[in-house]
């Protein structure tokens, strides 16, 4: 069906416009933005986004020297941002040099007024505006139309921006939420024209002839500058229409306005960036036009018959306006890098979804949006960041390797210090030990950030707890508004007071954690068993995935290894994901402290849950004293199947010769979907290739994200969000199951697997559960885990024998 | 000094990468004998229905060989601006092309370069063979074309303008809406 413009709402409901929810800096804000998006944007942005993602992937595939290219841009960054106060002096004598004029404005005030005056100089009645982000973040339009001058967008994404009052939601693409049948639907409003207007080619040639006009008549061309070499002074201008050209050649006067953390020292250093900014944007191997200009141009400016030739003239303003101060900041430094290609807003699975009127501020948008939000206006506007859910995709695909999730925990921690702490948040602070620092964090995320406390509790009491947190069961899908009504009192008060959504399921706690199962087991002798291992009892498998603990050892002593289970301690990854920095790092001391002496004994670490895995091969090196700590578990922190495939390599095995796949209780057609994080540290491939080898067929999502990451699935405030984010997984299933009936589901993520549970209700395996059913001889501790799933299926009994109780009274 | 890993083992042929890669840029790409006969016979047969053909002023090919350019039907001698903004077809001489990307690199700053390479709807690039680089980085190199990348202004021309702003990918929005690179062999 096509779409059209938004339909009027019914009388007396309240519309929000995307200006309406641009500023974010309270939550409701944000929270109606997300509804908007969600009723008109999402579908055009999911299509364009994913579109630019494809075409990404395709086109740095192509480089052999990709990850050695971000290398470089990543050192030319650092070095100019480095030396930002030395490059502007030498910057500055390279433009006067040409005969150009520069200024350093340290507001966005002062930027205005500067070009203000050049207009009023020049005597400019029109000017006309390539795309420019910093024209948008200094409310350049704005002051200039205040003054009486005509301001004309000619960039087609912005001309249309301009005519529907809208702010940018995308860096690049500023219209990427506007289908063509909403332009349509917007021009023959705004021009009041019959014409059809239903092709793009249409409305391209409509646009082009009302601007080319306006370019030939301007006195003042206005564009951005992608980066600034400062040795000669040279703008490196990218674009695909053909404006910003214009606009720098036909008018007599030109100004750029770019940030000052555009400027690199050489223009010989510009070469990396061609390469990758067009690639990490678009997807294209080079834009349309980039151009390398040190203006004022010597060709003569344009006149038409009749008027003037005057002479060039040009002005280039840097803009501070905070910039220097996130210069001196240890964390928000690293936004500086940024060459705003916006691969990371389209490899992020919330984006897709929502775009930036949702996910971005009054100017910036995106996971890297939060922090030039925060940077260059106030804190309190970097509160969508929130929806940055630390999923990890952007990091790779970032072309100067910004830690962007790192960022937003951090803004994170910065927002929760804002908050009025409340006594209940206090309490919860004091009892789960949460670091003092973060002791004003909400209330939600203060449960979230400690979930290894009340997972503890919760198995101690595990009857009461199964209970009370409806533990493993689901409110029906399309029977919301009944089971709604189902909904025990707990849950209900878990809702109002935590955030926990009714309709998320919380997996069961079990009679007995991994750590307890493990100890019970019969630990062959270690005799001759080189391989030594210790299996990190992180909190999400300890009390909740318990099953793929047990697994995981019984494979793993199968294929010989000397297999240990830690004690459980949180290793951060839940502190961390509500921004609780200081909270995190006490735990990552105690995780670190409790694996010191198995590392010390010559074993390696294995970790189930792919996000805890993430936290020893990523964030440790954020949160612990030094490099040589973090790389002491890095180096010796594995994925169960990673492990396993390396075990077999090692021991020249095939997989298909360790693991029968005639045992296959679940048939030999899998649909695996890898969690965010696993395939950011490059655990997904080693665990689809040893399946295949075994001889399973197995399909693949290819989704950024399920919607999950963590907790933010099972928040009330996201829920909705999280479930439109799943939509594209339960597509990609749907599509596979289609020829050759239904396939297993195999998800390594304890998230990932309630996100598939919500959408099909049918069984999923984490991996190494299935190699562990392929295994040659039944281990006694194979018996165990049957004990296990039977002491599963008691608790799930428990609980409904407790809502049936429950339903009586 | 940067250096820069760029294998280019993959391109043994760098005028048969070119065109490739300009073709799927939507540039339209002509091999074309060098001789003043056989370029007013190509930009002839392209710019045919042209009501106004500007050249721009050639640097590396030579005087000679443009010259027969002039004489075609519809050149516009000494074109006004008002001309310029109304003009079918440029004609611009290529500083060098890309072979990875299929670019064509034109300097800026002798009189009409500018305008011919984005005012009219039609815009023909003469590029010699000999001035194709690998890769963009390539002119970057004080070593490569005498380091003159390093000094010009340049404008990378990667096929006709193009915008996916209004719903679908349209070629031709504030610049030409076709490319034609004559590669002069």
């Amino acid at each position: 069906m096509a779409e059209t413009e938004p339909k009027p709402a019914a009388k007396g409901v309240k519309v929000d416009l995307p200006r309406d929810v641009a500023n974010k800096s309270d939550k409701d804000h944000l929270l109606r933005a997300i509804r908007m998006a969600l009723d008109i944007e999402s579908p055009t942005v999911r299509s364009n986004t994913q579109h630019f993602n494809r075409s990404r992937y395709r086109a740095v595939a192509e480089f052999p020297d990709y990850d050695a290219l971000k290398d470089q841009t990543r050192r030319i960054k650092e070095k100019s941002i480095a030396n930002l106060p030395e490059l502007v002096q030498i910057l500055k004598s390279s433009v006067r040099g040409h005969g150009g004029h520069v200024v350093v404005a340290n507001t966005a005030e002062d930027a205005c007024r500067y070009i203000l005056d050049v207009c009023h100089w020049r005597t400019a009645k029109l000017v006309v505006k390539g795309k420019s982000i910093t024209s948008e973040e200094i409310r350049l339009n704005h002051i200039l139309e205040a003054d009486g001058i005509e301001v004309v967008e000619s960039d087609l994404a912005e001309f249309i921006l301009q005519l529907a009052d809208e702010q940018p939601s995308h860096f690049l693409a500023p219209a990427l939420h506007y289908s063509r049948e909403r332009i349509t639907a917007l021009f023959k409003r705004k021009f009041q024209t019959e014409l059809p207007l239903d092709t793009g080619e249409a409305l391209t040639r409509f646009a082009r002839e009302r601007l080319r006009d306006k370019f030939l008549y301007a006195d003042v061309g206005v564009t951005g500058a992608n980066l600034i070499a400062a040795d000669t002074g040279t703008l490196m201008l990218v674009e695909s229409e053909g404006n910003i050209r214009l606009a720098s050649f036909l008018p007599p006067v030109h100004i750029a306005i770019a940030g000052i953390e555009k400027i690199v020292p050489t223009r010989q250093e510009m070469a990396p960036f061609l390469d990758l900014l067009s690639a990490s944007a678009v997807g294209q191997k080079m834009s349309v036009y980039t151009s390398f200009l040190s203006p004022p141009l010597t060709d003569p400016a344009f006149a038409l018959p009749g008027k003037p030739r005057k002479p060039r003239e040009f002005h280039l303003v840097l803009i501070d306006n905070g910039r220097m101060r996130m210069r001196d900041d240890p964390v928000f430094k690293e936004t500086l890098y940024c060459i705003r290609c916006g691969a990371c807003l389209n490899s992020c699975a919330n984006f897709q979804t929502v775009g930036g009127h949702a996910f971005g501020g009054e100017t910036y948008s995106g996971g890297i949006g939060g922090s030039w939000e925060a940077g260059t206006s106030k804190l309190e506007n970097a509160r969508f960041s929130e929806l940055c859910t630390g999923c990890t995709r952007c990091v790779n695909q970032c072309p100067v390797r910004i830690d962007i999730p790192w960022l937003n925990v951090n803004l994170g921690e910065r927002l929760n210090q804002t908050e009025e702490p409340s006594a209940l948040g206090n309490a919860l602070g004091l009892v789960t030990g949460a670091a003092q620092d973060d002791r004003s964090t909400p209330v939600s995320k203060m449960f979230f950030g400690n979930y290894h406390y009340f997972a503890r509790w919760g198995t101690r009491f595990i009857s009461i707890s199964n209970a009370l947190s409806g533990g493993g069961k689901r409110a029906e899908p399309g029977a919301e508004a009944e089971e709604k009504e189902k909904v025990s009192p707990a849950r209900r008060l878990m809702e109002r007071w935590v955030g926990l959504d009714h309709r998320r399921a919380l997996p069961p706690f079990p009679k007995q954690t991994l750590v307890e199962a493990a100890r019970r087991l019969e630990a062959p002798s270690s005799k001759g068993r080189e391989t030594k291992v210790v299996l990190f009892a992180d909190v999400f498998t300890n009390y909740g995935m318990a099953r793929r603990g047990l697994a995981t050892i019984e494979v793993l002593r199968a294929l010989g290894a000397d297999v240990v289970v830690s004690e459980s301690v949180p290793e951060g990854r839940a502190a961390l994901s509500q921004g609780m920095i200081a909270t995190a790092k006490q735990h990552v001391r105690r995780a670190t402290m409790e694996l010191d002496s198995h590392v010390s004994d010559g074993r390696d670490i294995v970790v189930v849950e792919p996000s805890s895995l993430s936290m020893f091969r990523r964030d440790f090196s954020h949160l612990l004293d030094s490099k040589e700590r973090f790389e002491r578990f890095r180096s010796r922190a594995f994925d169960p199947v990673e492990y396993v495939a390396l075990m077999l390599a090692k021991s020249g095995r095939r997989p298909q010769d360790f693991f029968d796949i005639s045992k296959s209780k679940v048939g030999y057609r899998l649909f695996f979907h890898a969690h965010c994080q696993q395939k950011t540290i490059g655990c997904a491939e080693p665990t689809e290739a040893l399946l295949r080898e075994i001889g399973f067929d197995v399909a693949t999502s290819n989704v950024e994200c399920c919607g999950m990451a963590g907790s933010f699935g099972y928040k009330k405030d996201f829920y909705e969000l999280s479930m439109a984010v799943g939509a594209d997984l339960f597509g990609q299933v749907v599509l596979q199951d289609r020829n050759g009936g239904a396939r297993q589901l195999i998800a390594s993520g304890t998230s990932c697997t309630e996100q598939l549970h919500a959408g099909f209700d049918r069984t999923v395996l984490h991996p190494i559960e299935l190699l562990a059913s392929l295994l040659g001889v039944q281990e006694p501790s194979a018996a165990k885990v049957e004990e296990e799933e039977e002491e599963l299926e008691s608790d799930l009994e428990s609980v409904k024998r407790a809502r049936r109780e429950e339903s009586k009274s | 000094m940067l250096t820069y890993n760029s294998p280019l083992t993959d391109m043994v042929d760098l005028a048969a990468t070119f065109e490739e890669n300009a073709m799927e840029a939507a540039a339209m790409v002509w091999r074309c004998e060098r001789t003043p006969l056989a370029l007013r016979k190509a930009v002839g047969l392209a710019a045919h229905k042209a009501r106004g053909i500007v050249l721009s002023e050639p640097e590396f090919l030579g005087d000679t060989l443009i010259a027969g350019l002039r004489g075609l039907a519809g050149v516009i001698a000494r074109p006004e601006d008002d001309q310029l903004a109304t003009a079918d077809a440029g004609v611009t001489e290529a500083f060098a092309g890309v072979a990875s990307t299929g670019s064509v690199c034109v300097a800026l700053g002798r009189p009409l370069v500018s305008a011919t390479s984005l005012l009219m709807p039609l815009n023909i690039v003469l590029l010699a063979r000999e001035r194709i680089v690998a890769r963009p980085r390539d002119l970057f190199d004080p070593d490569c074309l005498k380091g003159e990348g390093l000094k010009r202004n340049l404008v990378f021309i990667t096929g006709p303008s193009a915008t996916a702003d209004m719903g679908p990918l349209v070629h031709g929005v504030h610049g030409p809406h076709r490319l034609l690179v004559l590669l002069l062999e």
